[in-house]
């Protein structure tokens, strides 16, 4: 025991030093926004890791069980695919979602967002030749009427559009962390060694460094944001209050080993607009505040977050709500308003979904950002999720084991791209504005472009969209 | 923020505490041998042994037993277990109504009662286990020519048609039946006395015995010209 003590004591006092260091040597990069490069050397040595573990796992798993797949006599047929399986294919990532089953029918939650495949084949394929007019005020029901309602209804329960984006999402390769496993772990000695090994980095070595580097950078943010809030309001100090922001946002994003791809920075927002993104992770935010200065606009918190919230306050114009002032919509806007009208003020980064998404696709964006006017420049945001995923399941975990998941992966990495500036048309009313943003930040980021509401993760569909698809059904009676 | 949990520590039962996690399986794995009896039994029951979101496969011999009785292929069982967990959101192992209704596109669907109620037609405790789950599941798999067809024959699908329409259990389908399904299907759109007629008129159509009710025979000889192996598959992809 004594000397277990006495051999943990001298290596802590040899590794102490090296250690500060390497702490300091990341928080001053932070500053300077430098980079080694010693991330990016990381993330490719992860790479070929995950490359041969996934060989590996193949072989193993095709001598454990030999598979007796049920062969399809039918090719699937590429044209005419739902929506949900058209991702395209991430070249950086290589991650596609694969659709369990071949879906026929979706209800969407407005029946003109109705998938149906196409009609033609199904005609095809149906003993039913009577397709000729009928006579007026003649509806026929037949018995056969509702198998194609139970057979959508069968569909969505094995796979769904909706529940499976806001689950983290399922990766096609194992990336050697057991909360992604399917038990692969003990699938071969080797596998089981390169586990473990990886087990002790991230757990003894990068975890440690993470919440220091993390912690100090808190400290650093509340230090100098209360200096700043000191100097005398003028040019100099919001000048100073931006670059200071951007430099607190690297520091707390080395705390979690983030690496940001940044592409086509010429169409970067300029101030007095609105910056509109799609949302997976609280760190969102962070990721874009390395580049620009924003102003961020959300609810007044308590603790920690309130902490953060009130020091960032201090040296840069952000929008803080109280709670009972978020359900006013006019408030917000007249906020919005007051804050675009300032010149040279940050522009305001919004996440219009209203939740975290799963970063598979993109939901319906709420309409009250896109009513106020001014110019519109559209990020997507795609984490790669083999390195550690970024999705908050607040449902799940709360913030702290959030942050222990975070902290304790490969790293996070991530692509921005900047999309050119976007303002509303003179007849395009706010909901379809909101939906050609959406549309745009979709297929940049090859992400699925879904009409569903993301409050869907907390309240249940509407009964308005159960009445709309009724009254489509006997519009179809009527009209066949 | 945060909704059910009402702690913030990490419990062992938490998976994501790998080094438990770890010791735990490790665990499992020796024990397996003795415990696989009780392991069936208890995913019959829908209770898992192993603690909860742990145990995300299923064992060898599990899959070996549902593939024996719907003919899904074991990676077609994977998935449609993962699938069944995550539904699960209170990690109990069994399925409630409410489970089956949290699906957005179920929810919206007309007949989501009808549905749904397939599922539990079999339960006792109103809840689902996987292998009742399974059981509904293949009667939508496409047929095989030259394959042995255990759920999911002509006659099966059919017989799962007549019970969408058969409320009561009975073996019959009534005019009130139809038309109560009718008014789940197309709500207030069309008016009572055009429905009342329809209903009238499909009854006649097929009510070969004028009994006044459709028995399975003549609800499958009505849907005798029907692709009902197309309408009623779902196919998958591999």
């Amino acid at each position: 025991m004594a000397v277990m003590m006495s051999f943990v004591s001298v290596a802590a006092s040899i590794l102490y030093t090296p250690f500060l260091l390497l702490i300091l040597c990341i928080i001053f990069l932070a500053s300077i926004g430098k980079s080694l490069g010693v991330r990016r050397l990381y993330v490719n040595i992860l790479l070929k890791l995950f490359e041969y573990g996934r060989q590996h796992i193949e072989v193993a798993k095709k001598l454990q069980r030999n598979d007796s797949s049920d062969e399809d006599d039918l090719p699937p047929t590429p044209e005419d695919k739902p929506p949900s399986a058209l991702i395209k294919e991430n070249g950086v990532n290589g991650c596609t979602k694969t659709s369990v089953i071949e879906r026929q029918e979706i209800l969407g939650p407005s029946p003109e967002l109705n998938y149906k495949r196409s009609k033609s084949q199904e005609r095809l394929q149906n003993g039913h030749t009577n397709e000729q007019a009928k006579p007026e005020n003649s509806l026929e029901v037949h018995l056969y009427h509702c198998l194609d309602l139970a057979k959508a209804g069968m569909e969505s329960i094995i796979e769904d559009q909706v529940t499976s984006v806001f689950e983290a999402e399922e990766l096609r390769s194992w990336n050697l962390l057991t909360r992604t496993n399917r038990q692969y772990e003990f699938l071969t000695w080797r596998l089981t060694i390169i586990w473990a090994m990886g087990f002790i980095v991230r757990y003894f070595f990068l975890l440690p460094l993470r919440i220091l580097v993390f912690f100090i950078g808190v400290l650093i943010t509340i230090a100098i944001t209360f200096l700043i809030g000191m100097l005398p309001a003028g040019k100099f100090r919001r000048r100073l209050g931006a670059v200071v922001y951007k430099v607190v946002n690297r520091i707390l994003i080395r705390g979690v080993s983030c690496l940001v791809n940044f592409h086509d920075t010429q169409y970067m927002p300029k101030p007095n607009s609105f910056c509109v993104a799609n949302h997976t992770s609280p760190i969102d935010a962070n990721v874009l505040s390395t580049n620009t200065c924003f102003a961020l606009i959300g609810q007044r918190h308590g603790g920690f977050l309130g902490l953060l919230q009130r020091a960032l306050a201090r040296a840069s114009p952000h929008i803080w709500f109280e709670r009972s002032e978020v359900k006013d919509r006019h408030a917000v806007a007249k906020r919005l308003k007051e804050h675009i009208s300032v010149p040279d003020n940050p522009p305001i980064l919004i996440f219009p979904e209203g939740t975290c998404i799963n970063n598979t696709s993109v939901m319906q964006f709420k309409k009250g950002s896109f009513e106020v006017g001014g110019t519109i420049y559209p990020v997507a945001i795609k984490y790669d999720p083999r390195f550690g995923d970024a999705f908050w399941n607040s449902t799940r975990y709360g913030m702290l084991h959030y942050l222990l998941n975070m902290m304790s992966s490969w790293a996070i990495v991530c692509d921005v791209w900047y999309l050119p500036a976007m303002t509303r048309r003179a007849d395009e009313s706010a909901v379809d504005f909101a939906n050609r943003v959406k549309a745009a930040i979709a297929r940049q980021g090859g992400l699925v472009d879904l009409q569903w509401d993301g409050q869907l993760k907390r309240m249940k569909a509407k009964k308005e969209w159960r009445e709309l698809q009724q009254e489509e059904f006997s519009k179809r009676l009527k009209g066949e | 923020m945060r909704d059910d949990k009402s702690t913030q520590e990490i419990t062992a039962a938490d998976t994501d505490n790998e080094l438990v996690y770890w010791l735990t399986t490790c665990l499992n794995r020796y024990t397996a041998e003795t415990n696989s009896s009780r392991s069936y039994t208890s995913y019959t029951q829908g209770r898992n042994t192993m603690g909860n979101k742990s145990s995300l496969l299923l064992r060898e011999e599990e899959i070996a037993q549902i593939q024996e009785e719907t003919g899904f292929t074991p990676n077609q069982i994977e998935r449609l277990y993962s699938r069944f967990t995550a539904l699960d959101k209170n990690d109990c192992g069994t399925l409630s109504r409410e489970d089956f209704l949290r699906i957005p596109e179920l929810a919206i669907n007309p007949l989501s009662e009808r549905i749904v109620s397939a599922f539990f037609a079999e339960s006792h405790d109103d809840r689902v286990n996987f292998l009742q789950f399974m059981r509904v599941l293949a009667h939508f798999r496409p047929i095989r020519k030259n394959r042995e067809n255990k759920l999911n024959s002509r006659e099966d699908k059919l017989r799962f048609a007549f019970s969408m329409y058969d409320l009561d259990n009975d073996g019959k389908i009534s005019r009130d039946e139809l038309l109560a399904i009718l008014h789940m299907m197309v709500g207030v759109n069309i008016s009572e006395e055009q429905l009342s007629s329809i209903a009238e008129r499909t009854i006649i159509e097929a009510d070969t015995n004028n009994d006044q009710m459709i028995s399975f025979e003549e609800f499958a000889h009505a849907l005798e010209r029907t692709d009902v192996e197309q309408k009623m598959s779902i196919r998958f992809l591999n």
